[in-house]
């Protein structure tokens, strides 16, 4: 096992009742790789998830991030050790605007939350960073626009931006791309590449768009009822039978 | 950069300015009303930055309330005189006992919430209403003495309903200069961050739990205060002050005003006093007649009345 991995995770299962819903789940990701974990509906893509940012403990197995076990920590404590999520329903603070989002999780990163008085926006350390975020994103010019008017593809943008806000040394992406139009999803693609590149991010995404998939991961993982299937470079996993089973039902002979 | 933005505090001044000439030419007895609403409007306030900021109904205010009251009628029964010592001890325990409710409630949200700090609103009002001995029971305590203040080698005593008046816009100023700093704070940002989205803080690194317990206990902090003058302006702590009847009262002052502007429960407990004392020269009633009210300024007030009105006039400019 890689010893330098920046999200290493051992065995992990996880059940609900005696139903286990993912079991026996290893593996590391090397640190600015972007990999994708793919699967069926049900496959247990969420539940990894939850299970390894501190939304609820798993039942078994271990999880480091950058060398430090993070089993089971809460995940604000997951958060300050360098690891941040977006989630399949957007999940943005709506009736604030763009720069107030962003502000958000840079107050609780400066350890500023329980500051009783100051103005945020006169906030030099504050307001640069989150300039330089949404300058990131492409959202500088509108960053006092109220979340809940904009268009959906930019509501997610934004919530990159809370996400990427704190610089995380993992990015855990839950269908970064679900419900946008071709356009949309094209710009996602495209930012997760520059993010990627430029400030050595560690993207982890789930995606049910192959197209996504194939133009983003330099390695996949697949879950398949609960289990890891298979995991390499995408074209071992184009051509790996086991998959090709696992979403079409049969095995196709070529 | 284009997101700074400024606070115009002209209205806010010009608010105080009113009311400290308003009792030169008020008769008596509206200068006792507006002790009154100057008094529910800073509780309410307190209420609304848990309820209008951090998305928290809390049902118990009353409590918080009524413990500064206690506190202060029983400091004065037993001696005590110093103005600052019964403010602050009032207040100290309301933070205690916000604290503690504070900790077993807020992991619950919406309706669990609200019935939860209900609950504990209804066990310090069975305490008040029969630990008889301490609290004297359905009579309340009634206080005598009111304390004084020294002042550049001036002594201030507070017996007439025009003095009284002062010491309340004082002191209703203060707090809520110190409720509005706390508002437009960063924690004030995290927590209409965590009205917004509870888990999305979460998952940024804050402690829900934390910080909501900071929060109501900043609330019911201010809330004792509110208690502690309305038992000086009221010479009485009463049981009924911790009876869930009166903690609704902030609730629907919050809702009359608007839950999203800062003075907007102020002036909710403005309008409801008002219209309380227009109604009850024509009918005992009163509460039907607050109904009839409430159900159009929820219906066409989304923001509550001052809340509409405040954006209407914003629009304009």
């Amino acid at each position: 096992m890689n010893e330098d991995a920046v999200l290493r995770v051992e065995n992990l299962g996880h059940s609900y009742g005696r139903f286990k819903v993912i079991e026996d789940i290893s593996l590391a990701i090397g640190k600015g790789e972007t990999s994708a974990l793919i699967g069926p509906n049900g496959a247990g893509k969420t539940t990894f998830y939850n299970a390894i940012s501190g939304r609820f403990p798993p039942t078994r197995g271990k999880v480091y991030l950058n060398g430090e076990e993070i089993t089971g920590l809460p995940s604000h404590r997951v958060v300050a050790r360098g690891m941040c999520r977006s989630f399949q329903i957007t999940n943005v603070f709506a009736e604030l605007t763009v720069a107030e989002n962003v502000f958000t999780p840079l107050i609780i990163q400066q350890n500023k939350h329980f500051k009783l008085y100051g103005n945020v926006y006169r906030d030099k350390l504050i307001v640069d960073k989150a300039m330089h975020t949404l300058e990131q994103v492409g959202f500088a010019d509108r960053a006092d626009q109220t979340v809940s008017s904009l268009a959906y593809g930019d509501k997610r943008l934004v919530e990159m931006a809370i996400v990427l806000a704190r610089e995380p040394s993992v990015v855990l992406l839950d269908e970064p791309t679900a419900g946008m139009n071709p356009e949309e999803t094209e710009n996602m693609i495209s930012l997760i590449k520059k993010l990627a590149k430029v400030s050595g991010t560690t993207f982890f995404i789930t995606e049910h768009d192959m197209k996504v998939v194939f133009s983003l991961a330099e390695k996949i993982y697949v879950l398949h009822q609960g289990h890891l299937l298979a995991q390499g470079r995408p074209e071992e996993i184009r051509a790996n039978e086991d998959v090709q089973e696992a979403y079409l039902g049969r095995k196709v002979h070529a | 950069m284009a997101v700074l933005k400024r606070h115009n505090l002209a209205g806010p001044a010009i608010l105080v300015v009113l009311l400290a000439v308003g009792p030169l030419v008020m008769p008596t007895y509206w200068v006792m009303l507006l002790s009154e609403i100057l008094i529910m409007g800073l509780m309410a306030m307190s209420f609304n930055l848990l309820f209008g900021f951090t998305g928290l109904l809390s049902f118990g205010q009353g409590a918080f309330f009524g413990l500064g009251a206690y506190t202060a009628a029983l400091l004065l029964q037993n001696g005590f005189s110093n103005l600052f010592l019964i403010l602050v001890a009032g207040m100290l325990v309301a933070c205690v006992a916000s604290l503690v409710v504070g900790f077993f409630s807020v992991r619950l949200d919406e309706i669990f919430f609200a019935m939860i700090t209900l609950g504990f609103g209804m066990m310090f009002f069975s305490i008040a209403h029969n630990w008889i001995d301490v609290t004297g029971g359905s009579d309340g305590l009634p206080v005598f003495a009111l304390p004084s203040l020294s002042l550049f080698g001036v002594e201030l005593t507070f017996y007439t309903p025009v003095t009284m008046y002062y010491l309340v816009l004082v002191t209703v100023v203060l707090g809520s200069v110190l409720l509005w700093l706390v508002v437009h704070s960063p924690f004030g940002l995290i927590l209409k961050s965590l009205r917004e989205n509870k888990q999305r803080v979460a998952f940024v690194g804050g402690n829900v739990s934390r910080l909501r317990i900071a929060a109501f206990a900043i609330s019911g902090t201010f809330t004792g205060l509110a208690g502690v003058l309305f038992c000086l302006f009221n010479n009485m702590a009463s049981p009924e002050f911790m009876h869930w009847s009166f903690s609704a009262k902030p609730v629907i002052m919050s809702i009359i005003g608007g839950t999203g502007v800062f003075l907007g429960p102020l002036f909710g407990a403005g309008i409801f006093f008002v219209l309380e004392q227009v109604i009850i020269q024509y009918t005992e009633n009163w509460m039907l007649f607050l109904g009839i009210v409430l159900i159009p300024i929820v219906l066409f007030f989304p923001d509550g009345v001052f809340g509409t009105l405040r954006k209407k006039l914003l629009r304009k400019v």
